[in-house]
């Protein structure tokens, strides 16, 4: 039984292994000597990249963790008009490219933009640039990545127990004091786990950054590669990137504790309700961030589309479709599979601080900005080639580079943190009880696994693989560079509009994205509903 | 345990080999095959054309530059690419230091493209030709005050100007040539000038600097010419005009799209008639009426609308030039703080 027992960790730290070898491959770098590249970074970009990249994470941790929190209090704890469809209408921007709600707002926001035209012409106050400074990014990144922060609060809020509201309210606490000391508290692990999710997110994001314009640590990586043609100087910096998630994944840690205050029982009773001048402030306050994260975007994208249809749709379509499929629904299952396999409890695994440390490292992909990490495939790829040369086989280049296989890989590696967080949260509560009774009666691990635990953790399984299949329709990068031939995927189609300055013609394939999308988004509140 | 681990894998195993017959079987029944920077709506109907006339058939993958040119250094001698084909001298210059590609020898192409829109050794050729030079409100700026790039630097248009991003090639292309013709203190001098009149942070696409014009927020900027072709192919009489920079000095600064030969190309003679079509006049009207470009070619005219923004001493500047100082020029805007 033991050496049974090592021998799944041993498979397991394998697995978690294989699925870092792009971010191992990326921090190799260092064995590179660095150029005189670094002193000039050093001097000219770097403490200006660092600053900004500060201030965005900060400002957009700040804006997430209110704005999902607050929503997701205000949909779970208070009756309000609107809250039942709006609960589930937050959702949705998840659907939506983060690089198409930028060129959405750019068009719409800046100065030439049809908000601002309007405001100049009907209250002649000067027009203002609004890509100088921060505080647009930040709000751009607010509203594409709140839904994070807010699908895990809204969890957490669910099933914390109405009897310790109840005693607050009863001890005199005021609505906002029960909500900042007794629930916010509560939901402080799974506030920290979304935040952090958003934070990588925003650490590895190129599209929206260089639509602003803004400069943040991957302008530093790309500039390294692109103008200075120096692979290595990129990887070392884009390392650092995993270093910085590595930390956040360490501080997000600390902040869960080993604190679990998760009641399984659920409550459907709303301790507050909102009625009058009050329940419609409430309405407009959430209804407004859902129009501006998603119902605003969606139409400004038809206005375009409607005018370029007919030049822009064509048999190619057809081959966008199916390539978008194929690779979301392929790339979704192994994600999930390889993530269930990580998460599944056994006490062995609990004991192991490596294997835990292994694992952790497997998803820090979601840090890398998707190029850098598809380069460190392909030049992880070379090294196997030049050892198997070396040992006197052949070089494997030829079969992976290009092969749908590598792309899978690619995204395996990049999604795993989404996946594993989905998993790993179910199978937390699994409670070691069931290991011991499983051993007491004599059943098989196999059993115990596929009889007790891929039941319990199902919904996690699910909800990892429908958030997984969003990303993964949606990634740009990785794919533009690692897909076959005749592979191209929507997404691959909007960039190469967009990146020609033609929007409304991008608005056309951004729109079916957004409604796959919505239709997935869909998939998964009705999972989430069903559980409670 | 392990019965599960070995299911999955066998799932992986067959996944993967499907995965990967099926793309080698997609990639095999074509003659030649393009590695492209340039999208594809911009190269589809070239090599439609092409094949239409050779029967040879075409094979493409987009791609950014950087990231393409890795892929076909790492594939080596078993790369698929047989040409590749990116915009921006520059691009092609380090493509060729990388020892991408392998020397054309084609007296047709050396007829029909004028020398200094080639590389010297031949080993990549420049198909069409953009201008990149200054746009200006009709309505509120006298072409008389126009001159050079340099003058932007002048501070009587200080918060008029928009500028592109420094991240994008074309800027760096740019400020190759202003340190060729100029060196590099003067240039430093023109960079912190254009720094200090910007109206707006420098924007990410052309596009954005001639709505930003229009709306008011600049007067001037400096885009390239096929994106004021097609604002103008929309709205006729849109309230812009480029004006040709530096006609009594340097020239106003082109650059190209073009392509070269892959070095270990499995169909080099394929490669070279593909090369060789689309330098010829067939080809070049293709260029032009689907990207308002200017025809590389000497022996084709440009197209009729952007033939009325009148004829323009160009820079005759080498453009291999562009991609040798580029790293110059980066880091140069970067000291500068252009973004």
């Amino acid at each position: 039984m033991k050496s049974k027992q090592n021998n799944s960790n041993f498979l397991m730290g394998m697995l978690a292994l294989s699925v870092s070898f792009p971010i191992i491959v990326v921090c190799s770098a260092w064995f590179f000597p660095g150029t005189e590249l670094w002193g000039h970074f050093a001097e000219n970009l770097l403490p200006e990249l660092i600053s900004s990249t500060l201030l965005l994470l900060v400002g957009v941790g700040i804006g997430v963790s209110i704005l999902g929190t607050v929503l997701a209090y205000l949909v779970v704890m208070v009756e309000f008009p609107g809250r039942s469809w709006l609960e589930w209408a937050l959702f949705l921007p998840f659907a939506i490219p983060a690089y198409v709600l930028a060129f959405v707002y750019l068009g719409v926001f800046d100065y030439s933009g049809y908000a601002q035209v309007w405001l100049r012409e009907y209250t002649g106050m000067p027009g203002f640039d609004i890509r100088a400074g921060s505080w647009a990014i930040i709000l751009t990144f607010t509203l594409v990545f709140y839904p994070y922060v807010y699908m895990m609060a809204r969890a957490s809020f669910k099933r914390q127990k109405i009897q310790m509201i109840e005693a607050g309210k009863m001890l005199g606490a005021k609505p906002f004091e029960v909500f900042w000391r007794i629930s916010v508290p509560l939901a402080r692990p799974a506030i920290a786990a979304g935040l952090l999710v958003t934070l990588m997110e925003t650490l590895a994001d190129f599209g929206v950054v260089s639509l602003f314009n803004y400069s943040t640590f991957t302008t530093a990586i790309y500039s390294a590669w692109g103008d200075f043609r120096s692979i290595e100087v990129a990887a070392q910096l884009a390392s650092i990137l995993v270093l910085i998630a590595f930390f956040l994944i360490y501080f997000e840690k600390k902040a869960r504790g080993k604190a679990k205050y998760y009641s399984s029982d659920v409550s459907h009773v709303r301790p507050y309700e909102a009625n009058g001048l009050i329940g419609w402030l409430l309405f407009v306050l959430v209804f407004g961030v859902f129009m501006l994260s998603f119902a605003m975007p969606m139409l400004q994208l038809i206005i375009w589309s409607f005018e370029k249809y007919g030049e822009e749709l064509s048999v190619m379509y057809s081959g966008y479709f199916s390539a978008t499929g194929i690779l979301t629904v392929t790339a979704t299952i192994l994600t999930v599979a390889v993530a269930t396999l990580l998460a599944l409890p056994s006490r062995r695994k609990a004991e192991s601080k490596t294997l835990q440390m292994l694992i952790r490292f497997s998803t820090l992909g979601y840090a890398l900005p998707g190029s850098v990490m598809a380069v460190g495939l392909l030049y992880g790829v070379q090294n196997i080639s030049l050892v198997s040369i070396y040992l006197g086989g052949q070089s494997i280049n030829h079969i992976l580079f290009g092969s749908v296989a590598l792309l899978l890989f690619a995204y395996i590696s990049r999604f795993m943190a989404i996946a594993y967080n989905s998993t790993s949260a179910s199978s937390e509560q699994i409670k070691p009880v069931y290991e011991q009774s499983a051993r007491l009666l004599g059943s098989s691990r196999i059993r115990l696994i596929r009889e007790v635990y891929l039941p319990m953790m199902t919904p996690g399984i699910l909800a990892g693989g429908l958030l997984v299949a969003v990303d993964v329709m949606k990634e740009l990068p990785a794919t533009y560079l690692l897909r076959p031939f005749g592979w191209d995927t929507l997404a691959i189609r909007v960039f190469e509009l967009s990146s020609e300055g033609l929007y409304d013609r991008a608005a056309i394939p951004a729109l079916m994205m957004v409604f796959i999308g919505a239709i997935i988004m869909l998939l998964f509140i009705k999972l989430d509903s069903d559980k409670y | 345990m392990t019965r599960k681990i070995s299911i999955l894998s066998l799932l992986l195993i067959s996944t993967f080999s499907v995965s990967i017959s099926s793309a080698v079987i997609a990639a095999s029944d074509e003659n030649l095959t393009v590695y492209s920077t340039r999208k594809e709506h911009l190269i589809k109907p070239l090599f439609d054309a092409f094949t239409a006339k050779t029967g040879i058939k075409v094979a493409y993958l987009t791609g950014k530059g950087g990231a393409l040119i890795e892929r076909i250094k790492l594939e080596g001698k078993r790369t698929k690419a047989d040409i590749f084909m990116t915009v921006d001298a520059g691009n092609l210059w380090y493509a060729s230091t990388q020892n991408l590609f392998q020397a054309a020898d084609s007296e047709l192409i050396e007829s029909n493209i004028p020398s200094h829109l080639r590389d010297p050794d031949g080993l990549w050729t420049g198909l069409s030709v953009r201008a990149r030079t200054i746009i200006y409100s009709t309505e509120r700026v006298d072409p008389n005050e126009l001159s050079t790039y340099q003058d932007l630097a002048n501070a009587k248009w200080e918060g008029r100007l928009c500028l592109r991003t420094s991240k994008k090639v074309y800027t760096k292309s740019l400020v190759s040539s202003l340190i060729y013709h100029d060196g590099i203190e003067k240039t430093t001098e023109v960079v912190k000038g254009w720094v200090k009149n910007l109206a707006a942070t420098p924007h990410a696409e052309d596009v954005h600097i001639m709505t930003s014009i229009l709306a008011g927020q600049c007067d001037v900027g400096i885009v390239n010419s096929y994106y004021f072709g097609r604002l103008q192919a929309e709205d006729p009489n849109v309230p812009l005009k480029l004006f040709w920079a530096n006609q009594d000095s340097s020239g106003t600064h082109v650059n190209i799209s073009g392509a070269g030969i892959v070095k270990h190309s499995s169909s080099p003679s394929e490669a070279l008639e593909l090369l060789e079509f689309l330098s010829s006049i067939e080809a070049q009207k293709i260029y032009v009426g689907l990207n308002k470009e200017y025809p590389a070619s000497q022996k084709l005219k440009a197209d009729n609308l952007i033939a009325v923004w009148g004829d323009f001493n160009q820079d005759k500047m080498n453009l291999s030039v562009a991609g040798e100082k580029q790293a110059e020029s980066v880091s140069l805007m970067q000291r500068e703080g252009y973004k």
